[in-house]
């Protein structure tokens, strides 16, 4: 159950000033995000900050539109019979932009931005973003608006647009595809709406955090001397959109923050390492267009962050005379994101924060928990750590064991030591991969929409499926991987990415649909074309064709895969139907 | 509802006496301010529908305009007086000052029913009042308004009469135009509305959650209609409503103690805010005397119809639970009907700043007329919302600060803001 917002301070129109950092606007639920970040703060005012003086930590200010609001918008305005049309997405979103606001809820919204100039996040907070079981975590739209307009109008109006472009995204397609994919009605679903101080500085043009990340306790992919109980800890330059969105990003075990990816040669790591960030856009008024989530912010690459001067906690330099990587960047030379001077060189004691935060978080869920966080480090005073949401994770716990020697298995369609999931599956007989030959990532957004295809005619056909393709499912750069959203490949019941010598890039682990794989009990498997193990591609291609296209194959087997991931491990097998058992 | 042996001018002098001398106003501020600076009254012939020619009495009065162009109604009454436009003109300079739009203030008036004129006689009045005082008005002069039985198309006839006689378009010479003709989206809403952004504002000072109050309006028209739609989005309840009935020339209330169904008697209602009592009845309302309204076991009053409605014989009727009274009238409440408000620890919300919801959105839709820019409605809103509150603020501020009652505090405020710029200026 999330608070009501009447048990939050009403907003008093001074946001900003009032040492009041929660508050909320109008009745009703406030939502799975901002219940999180309620229990967060109650958490943080018991949490030891003294061993940790460098870096102060709190939940950003906010305050949330409760559900109330986004219903009396709805009903005022005659919204929902089209919200939960199969309108498109601009269609709907263009119907809520033309709709006035609730008349109680303007004055209000209309002192916040007249209060507040720097840049706000306006955040999805719905009913169903709550649920443990299939938490719509990412399902709906955020947008970042800089809020440095110097009329009060355009504020208030930049912010108006955003309240209204969270809501759309509540009935976009990908939310009624995930709904179905869930089994919940989105009828039910209602919107609560944070608006909140975004954690970063602002450096000319743009606005962005040193270091943003997403920690968890439990690490689905321990590797090396780490165990699953030590956690993972994702870290990104500029706003964690680049986490999110599954772009490149550095991980670590915060149980061993110094140990680094076994990539060689050193040179490599410049190009598996992220290059480009995200920030508010502080600068020019982009081109009109309330109804892009992108509106306001912009990527940049790590010359501007050079110039921004942000670089001094996240970067290291390669030497190419020694060809090697020199900590920090007191040398000249191409930068890379390692985040070194603070997990290795100790210039900000953000690892054992991380690890405390997620010990006492940990401890008082009950449960693994997941923290999504943004750091800002101004040169001349202490660091703020800024909490953005907090969540458990769903741990799977049934017992499978796969040997190493059971990869080995004859009937192995897919083999992996890298999955996520645990457990056992079976009754799925189709099959659709991405056809090999006729892979280029030139091809991935064409590839995406075929895809997407496929799993509409699966899904309404009531047919399960397993998706094999190259590179990282769901990454937003299609260079890197077919960029698909999760409502084009919800009907999947197990996920694998593979590497090909023309697509060798580090693969995902599951980050983009982390929550998704996690909350559908989707199994995910990544194997390398250099591993020992891989894809029984013959037996693949003989399989009598069902429906193709030049770039996917739809097969379907004679009798059910078997499916089976050891989450202990990592190992996972597909079997095929005649195979014995592993 | 009485209006007779009632002279609102002398009310609205009487108030402002006691103000002046509240603020030690000089001898010739006071002179300056008891009366209106200019008055206008004249003839406006009408050749009737039958071909006769009927000459009706129309009127504009400017009070003030020491702190910027005049503002005011026109009102369509057959009771209609040069002491009631007075009156009105002087607390619209109050009502524009209460809520600081750099604006003073005026009144309109024409005597006549338009429930007994046809559309083109009422253009016609429309034209011919225009004519009279083209020369006195304008966008930079006296912007008039809608008000009591007059509309968004006897605002059209009049501005494009306007234009016709000066030779070019002047959107901003009236406001309460039709919305995609130089009206403001909003401007509809923005009296009830504004009452009751007021009136939350009140609740909060009380300590009174609204979902835990219920309300009693005189009055059914626009601005009832508006202030009963956004004060039960609200969460508050509305158990009787009064209306005046056409057919039987008296008013009536309509009670029911679940709270009344806003859209269902609309569905009922005429184009004057009158009820179908028939229907009503029908509906499960009680139908009672039409001032009922006033003595019904709520939290909350509004009277929102005409002036002289709270009066000395009537006030001790109110009931006892009674702890707010929102005048979203002009001159709802007499000064003896306010001592008895006021010794029985009511709350007032005075009427020029409850419905400044009106001329605060008439500025800007006068402004946005002059940019020939507008606005989206949330913006109208949020802006209104925002302009009520804080002059609900600063008067309540100074009523706790000097032990006021809320109605002298509001006139201090204003008073006090239109004698310094009558000062400013050199006139006094």
């Amino acid at each position: 159950m999330t608070a009501n917002a009447h048990d939050l301070p009403r907003f008093g129109r001074h946001f900003a000033g009032s040492g009041e950092s929660i508050s909320s606007l109008g009745g009703g639920a406030i939502g799975g995000k901002a219940h999180g970040l309620l229990e967060a703060r109650r958490l943080l005012a018991r949490f030891d900050a003294k061993r940790h003086p460098r870096i102060r930590v709190a939940v950003p200010s906010f305050t949330v539109l409760g559900t109330e609001v986004f219903d009396a918008f709805l009903d005022a305005n005659q919204l929902r019979s089209l919200a939960l049309s199969d309108a498109g997405d601009r269609v709907i979103a263009a119907a809520f932009q033309r709709a006035p606001l609730p008349a109680d809820l303007v004055g209000d919204l209309f002192a916040l931005a007249r209060d507040i100039k720097t840049p706000l996040a306006v955040r999805s907070s719905s009913l169903l973003e709550d649920a443990l079981a299939h938490p719509f975590a990412g399902v709906y739209g955020t947008k970042m608006i800089p809020n440095n307009q110097l009329d009060p109008e355009t504020r208030f109006r930049k912010l108006a647009e955003a309240v209204k472009f969270v809501w759309a995204s509540t009935f976009s397609l990908a939310a009624k595809s995930y709904a179905r994919a869930a089994g919940r009605e989105l009828a039910e679903e209602k919107m609560g709406v944070l608006v909140q101080e975004v954690v970063g500085l602002r450096r000319g043009p743009r606005f962005y955090p040193d270091i943003s990340g997403v920690a968890r306790s439990y690490n689905f992919y321990p590797s090396g001397h780490a165990r699953p109980q030590d956690g993972v800890v994702n870290l990104a330059l500029g706003l964690g959109k680049t986490i999110v969105d599954g772009g490149r990003s550095w991980t670590y075990s915060p149980a061993w923050p110094g140990v680094r990816p076994p990539v060689a040669p050193p040179q490599r790591l410049l190009d598996e390492t992220q290059r480009e960030f995200w920030a508010v856009n502080m600068g020019s008024p982009p081109a009109y267009d309330p109804l892009a989530e992108t509106e306001y912010l912009l990527q940049a690459g790590l010359a501007d962050a050079e110039t921004d001067g942000s670089l001094r906690l996240t970067a290291s330099t390669f030497d190419p005379r020694s060809d090697r990587i020199v900590l920090g960047t007191a040398a000249a030379g191409p930068r890379l994101l390692d985040f070194a001077p603070v997990l290795v060189m100790d210039e900000l004691p953000l690892n054992p924060l991380l690890r405390d935060l997620l010990a006492a978080f940990e401890e008082a869920a009950g449960t693994d928990v997941e923290i999504e966080f943004a750091l800002a480090a101004p040169g001349n005073g202490p660091a703020f750590l800024g909490f953005l949401q907090v969540r458990p994770m769903s741990v799977p716990s049934a017992q499978i064991e796969l040997s190493a020697a059971d990869l080995d298995h004859p009937g192995a369609v897919v083999a992996s030591e890298g999955t996520m999931g645990n457990g056992c599956w079976e009754g799925v007989t189709d099959i659709v991969f991405v056809k090999r030959g006729s892979f280029d990532a030139k091809h991935t957004r064409a590839i995406a929409k075929d895809v997407e295809g496929a799993n509409t005619r699966l899904s309404n056909a009531g047919r399960p499926y397993v998706l094999i393709g190259f590179g990282r499912w769901g990454t937003s750069d299609p260079w890197l991987g077919v960029p698909v959203t999760w409502s084009q490949i919800a009907g999947a019941r197990a996920l694998v990415e593979s590497t090909l010598p023309a697509m060798d890039v580090q693969l995902s682990q599951g980050a983009h649909f982390f929550h998704n794989l996690l909350s559908f009990g989707v199994p995910y498997f990544a194997v390398s074309h250099h591993a020992a193990h891989g894809i029984a591609w013959d037996w693949l291609e003989s399989l009598p064709v069902e429906f193709e296209t030049p770039f996917i194959r739809q097969v379907r087997t004679p009798a059910p895969l078997r499916i089976k991931v050891d989450g202990r491990s990592g190992r996972g097998l597909v079997l095929r139907p005649e195979a014995g058992s592993a | 509802m009485a209006t007779k042996a009632f002279n609102s001018f002398e009310m609205a002098q009487a108030q402002f006496d006691k103000v002046a001398l509240l603020l030690g106003l000089d001898e010739s501020t006071r002179e300056l301010l008891r009366q209106p600076l200019r008055e206008y009254s004249f003839a406006i012939p009408v050749r009737m529908d039958d071909g006769r020619v009927k000459v009706f009495r129309g009127f504009r009065v400017q009070h003030n305009d020491a702190r910027g162009p005049c503002k005011g109604g026109i009102r369509f009454h057959p009771a209609e007086t040069i002491d009631t436009v007075r009156a009105l003109a002087m607390w619209m300079t109050w009502k524009c000052s209460v809520v600081e739009i750099p604006l003073g203030g005026a009144k309109g008036g024409v005597i006549c029913d338009p429930h007994h004129l046809s559309p083109r006689e009422q253009e016609q009045i429309c034209r011919g009042w225009v004519r009279q005082v083209a020369k006195n008005v304008g966008p930079v002069m006296d912007v008039p308004a809608p008000d009591v039985m007059t509309n968004a198309q006897h605002m059209l006839w009049m501005l494009d009469e306007f234009e016709v006689i000066q030779g070019g378009k002047y959107p901003g010479f009236i406001t309460g135009k039709p919305v995609g003709m130089g009206g403001s989206l909003g401007r509809t809403e923005a009296t009830g509305f504004g009452v009751i952004f007021t009136l939350r504002e009140a609740l909060r000072e009380l300590k009174l959650p609204v979902e835990s109050t219920k309300a009693s309006i005189q009055g059914f028209g626009n601005v009832s209609q508006y202030a009963i739609r956004l004060y039960q989005q609200l969460g508050g309840k509305v158990v009787c409503v009064s209306c005046w009935d056409q057919t039987d020339q008296t008013a009536y209330s309509f009670k029911k103690d679940a709270g009344i169904d806003l859209d269902t008697l609309l569905g009922i209602t005429d184009s004057f805010g009158g009820i179908d009592k028939t229907e009503a009845k029908k509906l499960g309302y009680q139908i009672l005397p039409g001032d009922a309204w006033l003595e019904q076991p709520v939290d909350i009053l509004i009277p929102s119809a005409i002036e002289n409605q709270i009066r000395g014989d009537n006030a001790p009727r109110i009931h006892a639970g009674v702890r707010v009274i929102a005048e979203g009238a002009n001159g709802p409440t007499t000064p003896d009907a306010d001592r008895v408000i006021q010794d029985r620890g009511i709350f007032v919300i005075p009427d020029f700043l409850a419905n400044a919801g009106g001329v605060t959105c008439s500025y800007f839709e006068q402004v946005q007329s002059n940019m020939n820019y507008f606005w989206e409605k949330d913006e109208v809103l949020g802006k209104l919302d925002l302009k009520m509150t804080s002059a609900f603020l600063s008067v309540s501020e100074l009523a706790r600060s000097r032990k006021l009652p809320m109605r002298d505090a509001a006139y201090v405020i204003a008073v006090s803001r239109v004698a310094q710029a009558c000062h400013d200026r050199g006139w006094v």
